[in-house]
């Protein structure tokens, strides 16, 4: 618990977040694919379902306290964050899908030098060279221990 | 108790050319990474479990346990020199360390670090062999009653113990039971959250769930601070005559070296604390018992010498719970649990019955680990300080590449790349709303475990809960779950109260 209104934000909307994930898993993920049978001691369901009751009470009350501390302190409930904070953090993750939708397609060894490489001057690496190596070394150690694992035939 | 001739054995395996060289090449893979600022102990072992796969069992654990005490050891070296830790829990060694450096003493100011560090490490190994031993010998005897009640509070411990709030650990340590019971039912062979993905079936896989939550989020997390600081420059080491170590100098950091290790090995065997804990606290301890206070702060040896030791004390101890009794302690711990168990092997008391030799190599392996960590630092003092330059704009893009080809050479194909990926997101989502990581991760790991031993503890009660009362062991730990979730709930309202009242103030 943290009296600062921010943190008390955060909490709330995570607490709200997660005790709807955990409402959504007691309602119909686990009772639907959680397991069935007959069983002598527990039910295949059982510990997922205490699982998700201790996520739902832990995330309620998370919430709840936040929600009290806010009102108390009279400061709004929602504070935006701005388009351009949003922005910084989801273009890596989706830098990183693209590239994994790539792979469905391509090779990962022939991708590599891209993932390494445009990452480096996206983050403002100018110089040819560093870049150069950067994205050849890791590439080269992954095309050495593909055809080494291809040659034991694990891959 | 083992016998003599079994501890020269193991001492003699250790010994060879190979394992010395495994655990050469784990440590200075962990020097490497804790040198550069932003790579942890954590992302290190995540993204070289992959390279573990083709070892034997006993060289993959031993280069993780190397690679462990090597970043532990390493991250001293950018927070002396760079003032930034490479590891959370060196941030103490910058608060002396730094000022150190800059006023002329850069080496003298390492080599002081890397002595309680290799001390505090060594001693704590000693310390996690002379107590494993007898502990897992006790262990062994428990039923599953005593487990499934020791498992419960350790989990309940730890979210309460791992920083941050309590609630936010439990619901952590939720999802992570939820996540443990995927796959088939041991009892009803009964498909459980698998969706119909064969890959599901021996549950989550444990490398992409490790890779996401651990290393690639943590990425993602780094380049969100990357647009804010750029990082900064790092003290040289210069050819100084003066600044270098003598041993009068040395000689009077050993008390607070020894006392840092105790109070070091305290914390790590205890579950869930972790070494910023321990440095911490030992860094205060070393404050207020010594005769010139107001020194520190400002470059005192027995600040840097009082953290690092305590930092490095930390690791092997927290390896007493997962020995003695199976329990990872800490998130190195469970990601050595994840690696035990890509090769087959059960971590925990099972392990002096069962695979007893191994252990006892492991053990002598730990104890060479701090010997080569104390020859790498010394030689490699040079080099180490040039790696502090490593711009994280190279080291990012790397290691977002390393946690791919890592799924990807492991054969999880598209699928495990997609795991990967959810799994960042997750990982992310736990590291930004500050909910407890280690016990996610500590919850997901022993939950087949609590499975087990609930599941026959209902079978052999016919789920009569007065059973209890003839297991005083399980009774302990059962009322100990209960008070503890009171203690803890209370002294968050506390805290609160408190900072509220200073806030206010």
């Amino acid at each position: 618990m943290t009296p600062e209104p921010h943190l008390q934000r955060k909490n709330l909307w995570s607490g709200l977040g997660v005790t709807l994930f955990a409402s959504w898993l007691l309602v119909w993920l686990i009772p639907r694919y959680g397991g069935s049978g007959i069983s002598f001691g527990m039910h295949p369901q059982r510990l997922a379902t205490l699982g998700a009751w201790v996520m739902f009470l832990c995330a309620a009350a998370l919430a709840i306290i936040s929600l009290i501390q806010l009102k108390k302190q009279r400061v709004p409930l929602i504070k935006a964050p701005s388009l351009t904070v949003v922005w910084h953090q989801a273009w890596p993750f989706l830098y990183v899908l693209f590239f994994i939708s790539l792979v469905i397609f391509l090779p990962l060894t022939w991708l590599a030098p891209f993932i390494v490489g445009t990452l480096v001057v996206m983050l403002g690496e100018r110089r040819w060279y560093i870049v150069l190596l950067t994205a050849a070394i890791p590439t080269a150690a992954l095309y050495l221990l593909t055809v080494h694992l291809m040659r034991i035939g694990v891959v | 108790m083992p016998e003599l001739s079994a501890i020269t054995s193991a001492f003699g395996d250790a010994l060879t050319l190979h394992s010395i060289g495994i655990i050469f090449g784990g440590v200075l893979l962990g020097y490497l990474v804790g040198v550069i600022p932003g790579l942890n102990r954590s992302v290190a072992i995540a993204i070289a479990i992959p390279l573990t796969f083709y070892m034997s069992a006993y060289a993959a654990i031993a280069f993780l346990i190397g690679l462990s005490k090597g970043t532990a050891a390493g991250s001293a070296v950018s927070a002396i020199l760079l003032n930034t830790p490479g590891e959370p829990s060196s941030a103490a060694t910058c608060l002396d360390g730094y000022p150190m450096a800059k006023s002329g003493q850069p080496r003298k100011a390492l080599k002081i670090g890397l002595l309680a560090s290799v001390i505090g490490d060594l001693l704590s190994t000693l310390l996690l062999i002379v107590v494993v031993i007898p502990f897992a010998s006790i262990a062994l005897k428990f039923g599953p009653y005593e487990l499934a009640a020791i498992l419960i509070f350790a989990l309940v411990f730890i979210a309460g113990m791992a920083g941050g709030s309590f609630l936010k650990g439990m619901a952590a340590g939720g999802m992570g039971v939820i996540l443990g019971t995927v796959g088939l039912d041991p009892e009803t062979g009964a498909m459980r959250f698998t969706f119909g993905y064969a890959e599901l079936m021996e549950g989550v896989p444990i490398l992409p769930l490790v890779i996401g939550t651990l290393a690639l989020s943590e990425m993602f997390v780094q380049l969100d601070e990357y647009r804010r600081t750029k990082g900064g420059n790092s003290v040289r080491l210069g050819n100084n005559p003066d600044d270098d170590l003598s041993f009068s100098e040395f000689k009077k950091t050993l008390p607070t070296i020894f006392k840092s290790t105790g109070v070091g090995a305290f914390v790590g065997a205890l579950p869930g604390l972790g070494p910023s804990v321990g440095s911490f606290m030992s860094y205060g301890l070393a404050k207020r018992g010594a005769k010139d206070p107001d020194s520190f702060g400002k470059g005192n040896p027995n600040g840097i010498a009082a953290a690092e030791a305590a930092d490095n004390a930390v690791i092997p101890a927290s390896y007493i719970p997962l020995f003695g009794l199976g329990i990872p302690g800490s998130v190195s711990a469970a990601l050595l649990v994840g690696a035990f168990m890509i090769h087959g092997i059960q971590v925990g008391p099972l392990m002096l019955r069962d695979h007893p030799q191994m252990l006892f190599t492991l053990f002598a392996g730990m104890v060479i680990a701090s010997l080569v960590m104390l020859a790498i630092g010394w030689y490699g003092l040079r080099l180490f300080a040039k790696v502090t330059d490593v711009p994280q704009h190279i080291v990012i893009p790397v290691v977002i590449f390393l946690c791919l080809a890592g799924i990807q050479v492991q054969g999880y194909g598209t699928f495990g790349l997609l795991v990967v990926f959810g799994f960042a997101i997750f990982g992310y989502f736990l590291k930004k709303f500050d909910y407890s990581f280690v016990t996610f991760l500590v919850a997901f790991i022993v939950t087949p475990m609590l499975e087990m031993n609930l599941r026959q503890s209902v079978i052999l009660s016919g789920g009569d809960i007065g059973i209890l009362l003839q297991r005083p062991i399980a009774l302990f730990f059962v009322i100990a779950t209960g008070l503890m979730v009171l203690h803890l709930m209370w002294s968050s309202y506390r805290l609160y109260r408190q900072r509220r009242r200073l806030l206010s103030s």
